[in-house]
């Protein structure tokens, strides 16, 4: 779930975003061919120990200046998400024209947003991968908390042209230095670029970059959608840090199962 | 009742990974209307966005209705130390829910009690606004 703020900022820092890096970064290790190596689970803080049947637990989603025993809580979770993606400088720029539309969709989030009804976020909205492997001629990445995967091919092939158009597109890659550089193309439009209306059009193309200096991966994806944005958008670059190389290090995600929509009675939304 | 156990804050973060959209728990759940439901959890069923846990209540008549309640997501309920194990599944249990907004027999569940007053609460909030 991606709704936590102030209180857990730090936390997040602390376990899966890079500390600052200094200017004693190691140089990323290489693989045999040459390229820098990714192998690897970026992100994934280790799990805590499970609560003993029996044991009682109390534990609190962490809403910051919420009363747990008010009347405030479930529109006090709207609410925050909501402010923190309205304070956040970097949005995608729409043309003017498609402003309203952009409005009306982002109301209507809550029945409309394409990654409700357990369908894929899509590139880019998915983020970073949580596990890659490398081989030679190809790059695999994997999505513990969807069950998803990608594998893309190193070889310098064109995109294919016998696919349809997807939730994660087609992908190609190449290296630039120590970046991987991921090329992605025949998406189709069942995806938005956040919560909030950034629908997207079949034309969408997205440049992601994964660059890794010691062991801080991070990402970025760069957005070109010429029907309908401004211009390019670069989403806010994500710091990993390798969180091992466990062979039992990502477990199967719980499947998605729709329960919800049928009741959903208001267009409040987060 | 045996000594909760408080999962620190930090055990929340997910990592890097991106999980299922929610929908919004105010379009869905009335926080006006908390109900107590006792019945026999008659399947939990682990999966995202959110975790369901099906209840038969049975009234003073006998008469069993069946309800629905929906949690917080299985991410999120591992990292704080909850499993599948500790919903009470083939138990009589005594949960505290709000109650949805279409009417139906469903809710959004705030704690199971089980019979020897230990309880399970995945809840919402900053303990710090209640001073």
């Amino acid at each position: 779930m991606r709704i936590f703020r102030v209180a857990t900022l730090a936390a997040l820092t602390a376990v899966c975003a890079a500390a600052v890096l200094s200017a004693q970064t190691p140089a990323a290790p290489k693989t045999a061919d040459g390229h820098v190596d990714l192998n690897g689970i970026w992100g994934v803080a280790p799990l805590p120990p499970a609560v003993k049947p029996g044991q009682s637990v109390r534990w609190l989603l962490p809403l910051k200046g919420v009363n747990p025993e008010g009347t405030d809580v479930f529109k006090g979770l709207d609410r925050w998400q909501v402010d923190g993606r309205a304070a956040a400088p970097n949005k995608p720029e729409y043309k003017p024209e498609l402003l309203a539309k952009v409005k009306d969709l982002s109301d209507k989030q809550g029945v409309l947003d394409p990654a409700f009804y357990c369908k894929p976020q899509g590139v880019p909205r998915m983020g970073p991968p949580t596990q890659i492997v490398q081989t030679p001629g190809q790059v695999v990445f994997l999505y513990g908390a969807s069950n998803l995967f990608r594998v893309i091919p190193t070889d310098g092939r064109p995109h294919r042209a016998d696919v349809d158009p997807s939730y994660m597109g087609d992908s190609k890659e190449h290296f630039d230095g120590d970046t991987l550089v991921v090329d992605v193309t025949n998406f189709n439009d069942d995806t938005w670029l956040g919560s909030d209306g950034y629908f997207h059009t079949e034309k969408m193309h997205v440049v992601e970059r994964l660059t890794r200096k010691g062991d801080v991966l991070t990402y970025t994806a760069t957005v070109e959608d010429p029907d309908v944005l401004a211009k390019p958008w670069t989403t806010t670059p994500r710091d990993l840090k390798l969180s091992g190389n466990r062979a039992d290090g990502l477990v199967e995600a719980p499947p998605c199962v729709e329960h919800d929509a049928p009741h959903i009675v208001t267009l409040d939304h987060h | 009742m045996k000594r909760p156990l408080l999962v620190a804050v930090a055990a929340l973060m997910l990592g890097g990974a991106t999980l299922a959209a929610h929908h919004s728990f105010a379009a869905e759940f009335d926080i006006n209307k908390p109900v107590t439901l006792q019945g026999t959890v008659t399947k939990v069923e682990w999966v995202n966005p959110h975790v369901y846990v099906y209840l038969d209540v049975k009234d003073a008549s006998g008469k069993v209705t069946p309800w629905s309640l929906s949690s917080l997501g299985p991410a999120a309920a591992r990292r704080a130390g909850v499993t599948r194990a500790n919903f009470g599944q083939g138990q009589q249990v005594t949960v505290l829910a709000y109650h949805a907004k279409d009417g139906s027999n469903f809710g959004f569940m705030r704690r199971m009690t089980f019979p020897d007053g230990h309880s399970v609460e995945l809840w919402l909030g900053d303990d710090e606004a209640r001073k």
